[in-house]
């Protein structure tokens, strides 16, 4: 009995071992890259003919949430990624627990020459490379949204009961109710955070879903939306000559800008093709290309000047408080508390 | 005398064919099954890093949060769903497991299949097809338009009704089936006894058929009320990740709040509760009675 178990159990440690002995990847000229970011956001062909000019295999895998990358890289992910997206607000604990690995600006010569200077600054510039970035504002179908939306406020009023779909996240969610209660949308003070929490149980009530914001709104499930400028660009060409959306006329409120950004994880095993993506995704011609799929605001100038004419005029980026912003900051550890209040309301 | 003999020199070995049997399947279970169980206890007891992460100090903080009024109020909604969702599946279910053990067998082999055939596809894909039907502007709503029963479109998409009714269509075969392999086993001669000894149709249903169909219910009730309990895709995509219940709270805890502690704490309290209606199971029958196809 003990022989055949021993038995058993010695085939399946080998396999095991075999399993994990496979991970290939020799040092001198990679022959892979591994990529961690959000699904459904880069062209195919942007990545096929990368990997047709440098003789490598792409890995992409997919992120559900900013949090999946934070969890990787403070867990060394090196091993497994060369190439990781996140935030602009989880930089600064990035830098500081050293979990990246900081940058040869000779490496990446389109970036240096594309690159707006404005939206890639301080000590970020050593660490990070802008893919994409996006507006999260307040969109509403001017047929079917029972009031005007000018500010923050009016998504809590009763009028507004079961007609907005929001994006998810405490991160995209605690600012807006912070500002709509006078307060720094990055606050570190506990009681106002819990002031928001009370903002934000009006807001969950008049919210009928979270996600698919643009699904829901071509549905005519919801008739207002808290959402990123890319989603909204989809959303109004689908509808075409139809098309009723507005983005909200704010006066006041600032709206958020959030930057998607590649690292390197600290001891990535391919860092060569990782430099090398990073100098091929900010050359002007091949991210005017992905616009054409993900018509997001673009940080890299270069690009924006050599995408097509309907992405540069597109609807989802006309409007007049594009510098009316407020960026995402690293709150350090009062992440905790957004996320105990965050929960409190995912419980409700 | 020989045989005897036979049987005793025999005995020793007798122990390798149960041991061929049930040997792969118990390592089976200890790797796939009772370790990573054990983990997720052990991680229930563990604390929370600042950026999701376990540190390894132990701890009854999550436990403790457990014990927070807001998950008690979560925990009884969804068992209160997870009873619905069961009760609903049992009350169609079991006239139909009846009206198929009653029919010859090569018919009744079609009609399971007919059961079956909806699982041929991907749970998600049967969600997004009642998302597609029931949305605002979907063909059930503007059906009803048309035919003027409805002057605005009526909201179904997001709420508890279409989540309820999304659980029932996923877990009834489960129901179905082993209702069924009870009620085909009931022989027609005790029915028949019963009719004959003045038993009304109604006493023989309740005093005959139903006491020796317990064991299909049972299994019913715990093949359809656990799966409920725990799932989280219909919840999510049909209630809009707004209506939460304990298969929901428990991904977002090893998904967007990651507090993988809490979610393990969670994990053990449904552990809890399903070793909770299994021993319920015992004290009423026999566990080798349970009806499993």
């Amino acid at each position: 009995m003990k022989k055949a178990f021993a038995m058993i159990l010695a085939l399946v440690l080998t396999l095991g071992l075999v399993a994990c002995g496979n991970n290939g990847g020799g040092t001198e000229g990679s022959k892979e890259l591994n990529i961690f970011m959000w699904g459904d956001y880069i062209s195919g062909d942007m990545v096929s003919n990368f990997e047709k000019e440098n003789g490598v295999k792409i890995n992409l895998s997919y992120m559900n949430d900013n949090a999946d990358s934070i969890t990787k890289l403070t867990a060394g992910a090196g091993d497994e990624y060369d190439l990781i997206m996140t935030c602009d607000a989880y930089m600064e604990s990035l830098i500081k627990g050293g979990y990246l690995e900081k940058l040869d600006p000779e490496k990446i010569p389109n970036a240096i020459a594309n690159m707006n200077e404005a939206y890639w600054t301080g000590e970020n510039r050593d660490y990070c490379v802008p893919y994409l970035m996006n507006y999260i504002y307040v969109v509403y179908d001017t047929e079917r949204c029972p009031i005007e939306i000018t500010c923050y406020n009016d998504l809590i009023k009763p009028e507004m009961k079961g007609q907005i779909g929001s994006i998810d996240g405490a991160r995209n969610l605690f600012p807006i109710a912070l500002i709509a209660l006078g307060y720094d949308p990055n606050s570190t003070n506990e009681k106002e955070i819990a002031e928001a929490y009370d903002w934000l149980v009006k807001y969950n009530e008049n919210v009928v879903a979270y996600g698919s914001t643009e699904t829901n709104m071509l549905n005519g499930s919801i008739s207002c939306m808290l959402t990123y400028d890319g989603n909204t660009a989809n959303a109004m060409a689908e509808l075409g000559d139809k098309n009723t959306l507005v983005i909200a006329p704010f006066t006041k409120d600032p709206v958020q800008l959030g930057f998607d950004l590649f690292v390197i994880p600290k001891g990535a095993k391919h860092m060569d093709m990782a430099y090398k993506f990073l100098n091929y995704m900010t050359d002007a011609e091949v991210m005017a290309g992905n616009l054409v799929e993900y018509p997001y605001s673009c940080p890299n100038d270069a690009a924006v000047a050599a995408a097509s004419e309907e992405y540069r005029s597109g609807p989802a980026f006309d409007f007049d408080y594009k510098t009316n912003i407020f960026f995402q900051k690293d709150v350090g550890d009062t992440i905790a508390v957004y996320d105990k209040y965050y929960q409190m309301l995912k419980v409700g | 005398m020989t045989t005897i003999a036979i049987a005793k020199k025999k005995k020793p070995h007798s122990r390798l064919p149960l041991l061929a049997q049930a040997g792969p399947v118990s390592v089976w279970m200890i790797l796939f099954v009772t370790i990573p169980m054990l983990f997720i206890i052990y991680i229930s007891f563990m604390t929370r890093g600042t950026f999701g992460g376990v540190e390894y100090d132990a701890t009854i903080e999550s436990y403790k949060t457990l014990m927070d009024v807001t998950y008690f109020q979560v925990i009884v909604k969804s068992l209160k769903v997870a009873l619905v969702t069961t009760v609903s599946c049992l009350i169609l279910g079991y006239p139909f497991a009846y009206y198929i053990a009653r029919k010859p067998a090569d018919v009744a082999s079609k009609l399971i299949m007919l059961l079956m055939i909806p699982f041929w596809t991907n749970s998600l894909m049967r969600l997004n097809a009642w998302m597609l039907l029931f949305q605002t502007n979907g063909p059930v709503n503007n059906t009803l338009m048309r035919w003027g029963w409805i002057n605005s479109p009526i909201k179904f998409i997001y709420t508890d009704g279409l989540v309820l009714l999304g659980l029932i269509t996923n877990m009834l075969p489960f129901a179905v089936l082993p209702m069924y392999a009870s009620i085909e086993k009931l022989q027609k001669s005790l029915l028949e006894a019963s009719a004959d000894l003045g038993a009304t149709p109604m006493h023989t249903f309740l005093h005959v058929t139903l006491p020796l169909t317990f064991p299909g219910i049972f299994s019913a009730v715990i093949l359809t009320f656990i799966p409920a309990l725990g799932t989280y895709t219909v919840t999510d995509m049909l209630g809009g990740g707004k209506v939460l219940y304990i298969g929901n709270i428990i991904k977002n805890q090893f998904g967007v709040i990651r507090n993988w502690p809490l979610g393990a704490a969670l994990s053990v309290l449904l552990l809890v509760i399903t070793a909770l209606l299994i021993f319920l199971y015992t004290r009423f029958a026999k566990i080798d009675e349970l009806e499993v196809l």
